[in-house]
């Protein structure tokens, strides 16, 4: 009985669903103060102390707005897709340590990487899907180049994502980021960089920021979403900002794994996991207010002639490296 | 190439002797040529080849009583304004388009057939050009018996259905309401995956009447009407007024008046391209860009603020002067705030050179050829990026650009980042200007008095807004109301550029482009 | 061209670079109205001060008016100017028409307000304060 009251809180509220919806709230806070510091302006300042409860406003604020569905819609995919792609991404999150083990206890099984990547194209998969059905060319145009996009970094993404994988010797998650005795963006750096910038092709952020690039395309695929179903396409969103920099700390900074000082154990897992995890949106927001976006046909051409094969190239050093060098150093 | 001296007047007078066309010199402008219905295509074909760098600047419609007039005002390289005055008969309004030899001019003959009722034969794409779709056929409202009150309105047509055909195009409409315009108006693109193969523009959303509205004010109130047609180059626009009113007068304005002019027209500048280099920003996706051009775009209206007491609307101008003077204890501050800014332009300059993205996104985007920019009658600094050299601040000096040392901005490359680049390096000429103009300020007067009754007379007036020439023609009858104020702005004559250049380009390709013509519809529509 | 990687490049984004990461530790430069008072120079053109003293009823303000903002009204048996803030473009006009130099103008600009019927200047006092006491 313990065990099962147990479960429920860890899925629940701690580090589960409740958690993972107020930290990204907190993720979205801290990026939109960033992004305006960089601009040399204020971003969020009156709602709560600092402006930290405005993510939460404007959801509350979405929640209360009329729902419409258009009248040419498909209605089903319409309602349904913006909350799936939400939840696949949230379940995709329960894999990750947080605290020195998953959300769900016990739930890593070999491969879960693969997993996991798979489930981010099908969250993304939903998106093109909830753009594609609301009867509006803004929403065909917008859904054809997430999915444009993401054919062209899926494979790139993966395959960075190997090299971690090679180097603590297995596809599981809690596993490479248990064997980190050093951080692998040490040992493979380029893999790193080369990661942070295809997840800002994942993460639809400049210079990738395309699919729902205001100017051309109104909203993208968002565009005829308003109340509660845009309030889960723009959590999708955030909390896809989220996943992907917990990728990284899982993957090359070591997850949540770090010095203990004192008393138990977890609680300062959760805190290693916590700072790493904002210096990692910290530097994808950087590299965000640094560049113009791209347009579609360059975005294709910087995925596919130069992030793949960079990849491919990576993953081959990385293995050489790995089986030859390191060996000899260690 | 140094443009050789060409004598337009001598080589009209030549090869017209003897037939109806006669030329009147030093009238209204450069000249006036008197010709008729028959005659206009002649003249105008006869300047094109005398001159290449010819150009229509704007088609007046007029009331003339019995008759209608057709004013065609030319540009010709460095030889003022001519002026082909043509009369239809009212019962029988119908003249021959000229838009075959100048293309650029399709959108003045259909405001001149909205507005006066004037049909042009021949012209590609009649209809409504600054009138709703569903405005009476028979109600023009610049005609002096026009009646206004208890319209019937039309039924408005439906939309027009696509002719079956190829179902890969889609058809995107840009506007009224979109994020990438400032104010509304409608292009259809019609698409083919993410090419473009043709666009349909549809203005007039803003059409507010001012050329109406002001036959109904004294020219004292015109100047605040005229000043409200544009907001940012609002300066300007009461500049051109001014100017055209003191012709007539035949008033000098004393010296210091014309710097403070300068001073105040050099702001709007300044102003005008900080707004559109932070907007380009914005359209190609680089907020960060943006926030700094806007940041720095503040101490500029705070310097309007202090010389004019407004931040944006200066309300600076009057006939006779200018309204204010400036005070010298300001003068350190201002120049301390231009310092400031001057020190900001590096870093823009370099940013716009060397960054990567934004080089991707400007380059070869939306490239305007010298020749078509000539036959478009482009004008600014869109035109500026296609190497023509037009700028009236040196063509036809006026106010005090004449004794004012400063250089005009070309490049040849004719695309989007070759026109922001010009904006970019006006700035910091802009910024010298000011800087000259209050280190100089002359001495005296800064207004004259001037009667408030104007004697009939007619006068063409033109002036270097920021987004190119902006052209006024004035007509006065002798009461203390104008007769007729035709307003011809540089978005007006800047939108067939955008036609031409975005066929062919891709989508994502429509907003950097549109944004570097620097569009004011709110000019372009009055 | 593929885009190289930014962060490689360095030379070619520095300015953008090290301008992100120097605003981020400056004071921002937005002016926090309305807890910071914004300052307005001399001369600007904020809402009418009208002196009753000097005004001749000539009528010229509202003749000359382009907004046809000022109303000629009766008070105490005289034409006086009554101001509708609503019309009103701010021009000064007005100002420079007087023959007495009755309307002057200050630097009030808070004049948003859900009352309409707040939006007027009256030429009623006997003289008018021009910080913008409600009258």
């Amino acid at each position: 009985m313990v065990l099962d009251v147990m479960f429920v809180f860890r899925v629940l509220v701690f580090p589960g669903f409740t958690f993972l919806f107020f930290f990204t709230m907190f993720c979205d806070w801290i990026e939109r103060k960033i992004e305006a510091r960089m601009q040399n302006r204020m971003g969020p300042t009156f709602t709560g102390p600092a402006g930290i409860l405005q993510p939460f406003a404007d959801v509350v604020k979405l929640l209360t707005k009329e729902d419409i569905v258009p009248r040419g819609a498909k209605k089903t995919v319409f309602r349904l897709a913006p909350i799936l792609s939400f939840s696949i991404i949230i379940f995709a999150l329960s894999f990750l340590p947080i605290d020195g083990a998953a959300v769900i206890p016990n739930s890593s099984f070999s491969g879960d990487l693969i997993f996991i990547m798979a489930l981010i194209t099908l969250a993304n998969f939903f998106l093109f899907l909830s753009g594609w059905a609301s009867a509006n060319p803004y929403g065909d145009i917008g859904a054809a180049r997430v999915l444009t996009q993401f054919l062209g970094y899926d494979i790139p993404l993966f395959l960075l994502a190997l090299a971690p994988a090679f180097l603590a010797g297995s596809l599981t998650i809690s596993a490479i980021a248990a064997n980190q005795y050093l951080p692998f963006i040490l040992l493979a750096p380029w893999a790193f960089v080369l990661f942070i910038i295809t997840l800002q092709a994942e993460l639809e952020k400049d210079p990738f920021d395309i699919p729902h690039a205001e100017s051309e395309v109104v909203g993208g695929l968002e565009t005829e979403f308003c109340g509660g179903k845009l309030a889960f396409l723009r959590l999708t969103r955030d909390t896809q900002i989220v996943f992907g920099a917990a990728l990284v700390v899982e993957l090359f900074l070591g997850g949540p794994y770090g010095p203990v000082f004192f008393g138990p154990a977890a609680p300062w897992y959760f805190l290693w996991f916590v700072l790493k995890l904002l210096a990692v949106v910290v530097i994808t927001e950087y590299v965000t207010c640094l560049f113009a976006r791209l347009r579609i046909d360059q975005v294709l051409t910087t995925n596919w002639k130069v992030l793949l094969p960079l990849s491919v190239l990576s993953l081959t050093l990385t293995i050489a490296v790995a089986t030859w060098i390191y060996p000899m150093v260690t | 190439m140094s443009p050789k001296k060409i004598d337009m007047l001598s080589i009209l007078q030549a090869k017209f002797k003897g037939t109806s066309v006669q030329v009147q010199p030093e009238q209204l402008g450069k000249a006036a040529i008197i010709a008729d219905a028959s005659t206009n295509r002649d003249v105008l074909k006869a300047m094109l080849e005398a001159d290449e760098k010819t150009a229509v600047i704007a088609i007046t419609g007029i009331d003339l009583g019995a008759t209608l007039g057709v004013f065609y005002h030319i540009r010709t390289s460095k030889a003022g304004i001519i002026t082909i005055k043509v009369e239809v008969p009212k019962e029988k309004p119908q003249i021959k388009t000229i838009s075959d030899l100048m293309p650029g001019t399709a959108f003045d003959e259909m405001e001149v057939t909205d507005l006066v009722g004037v049909v042009f034969e021949g012209h590609p794409s009649p209809g409504r050009l600054v009138l709703p779709d569903n405005w009476p056929d028979d109600v023009f409202p610049l005609r002096k018996d026009a009646k206004l009150d208890n319209l019937q309105y039309k039924q408005t047509p439906p939309n027009e259905t696509e002719p079956a055909g190829n179902e890969n195009i889609v058809k995107i409409i840009v506007g009224p309401q979109h994020p990438a315009l400032l104010e509304p108006e409608k292009f259809a693109l019609k698409v083919e995956g993410e090419i473009v193969k043709d666009v349909q523009p549809r203005i007039g959303y803003v059409h507010r009447g001012v050329e109406k509205a002001a036959e109904s004010r004294t020219y004292l109130q015109d100047v605040y009407l005229v000043e409200r047609i544009c907001g940012i180059c609002n300066a300007c626009h009461a500049t051109c007024f001014v100017e055209a009113v003191e012709k007539i007068l035949e008033t000098e304005v004393p010296l210091r008046a014309k710097y403070i002019r300068t001073v105040l027209l050099e702001l709007n500048r300044l102003h005008s391209h900080f707004l559109t280099l932070g907007h380009a920003g914005l359209e190609i996706g680089f907020e960060t860009l943006f926030q700094y051009f806007w940041r720095d775009r503040e101490p500029i209206m705070d310097i309007t603020e202090i010389i004019s007491g407004n931040r944006v609307i200066s309300s600076g101008m009057t006939v006779g002067g200018v309204r204010r003077d400036i005070n010298e204890a300001d003068i350190p501050k201002i120049k301390g705030m231009l310092t400031t800014l001057r020190k900001t332009l590096p870093f823009y300059k370099k940013v716009y050179e060397d960054e990567p993205s934004i080089r991707m996104r400007m380059k070869d985007v939306g490239t305007l050829k010298r020749e078509d920019a000539l036959k478009l009658c482009i004008v600014g600094p869109t035109a500026r990026g296609s190497g023509v050299d037009i700028d009236v601040r040196k063509d036809e000096p006026y106010e005090a650009y004449g004794e004012i040392p400063f250089k005009m901005i070309t490049y040849n490359e004719g695309d989007t980042w070759a026109r922001m680049n010009v904006r970019m390096d006006e700035v910091e000429e802009s910024i010298n200007i000011i800087e000259y103009a209050l280190d100089n300020l002359p001495t005296g007067p800064f207004r004259v008095r001037v009667p408030r009754v104007v004697p009939a007379g007619e006068a063409v007036n033109r002036v270097e807004a920021p987004r190119g020439e902006l052209f006024y023609y004035l007509k006065s009858n002798g009461t203390a109301y104008p007769e007729r104020v035709k307003v011809r702005t540089p978005t007006f004559a800047n939108i067939p550029a955008f036609l031409a250049t975005a066929i062919g380009s891709n989508i994502a390709d429509v907003p950097p482009n549109f944004v570097s013509l620097d569009p004011c519809f709110s000019c372009t529509d009055r | 061209m593929a885009k190289k990687n930014g962060k490689k490049s360095k030379s070619s984004v520095r300015p953008m670079v090290r301008a992100l990461l120097s605003n981020l530790f400056k004071k921002p430069a937005t002016c926090q109205y309305p807890f910071v008072k914004a300052e307005v120079p001399e001369g600007f053109r904020g809402r009418q001060v009208y002196n009753i003293d000097l005004c001749i009823s000539c009528g010229l303000c509202s003749r000359d008016c382009p907004a046809k903002a000022i109303e000629m009204i009766e008070v105490d048996g005289k034409r006086r100017p009554l101001f509708h803030l609503d019309q009103c473009i701010f021009c000064y006009q007005c100002a420079e028409s007087c023959p007495r130099n009755a309307i002057m103008s200050s630097k009030f600009f808070e004049l948003a307000t859900t009352d309409k019927s707040s939006l007027v200047v009256k030429p009623e006092e006997k003289v008018q304060k021009g910080n913008g006491e409600q009258q």
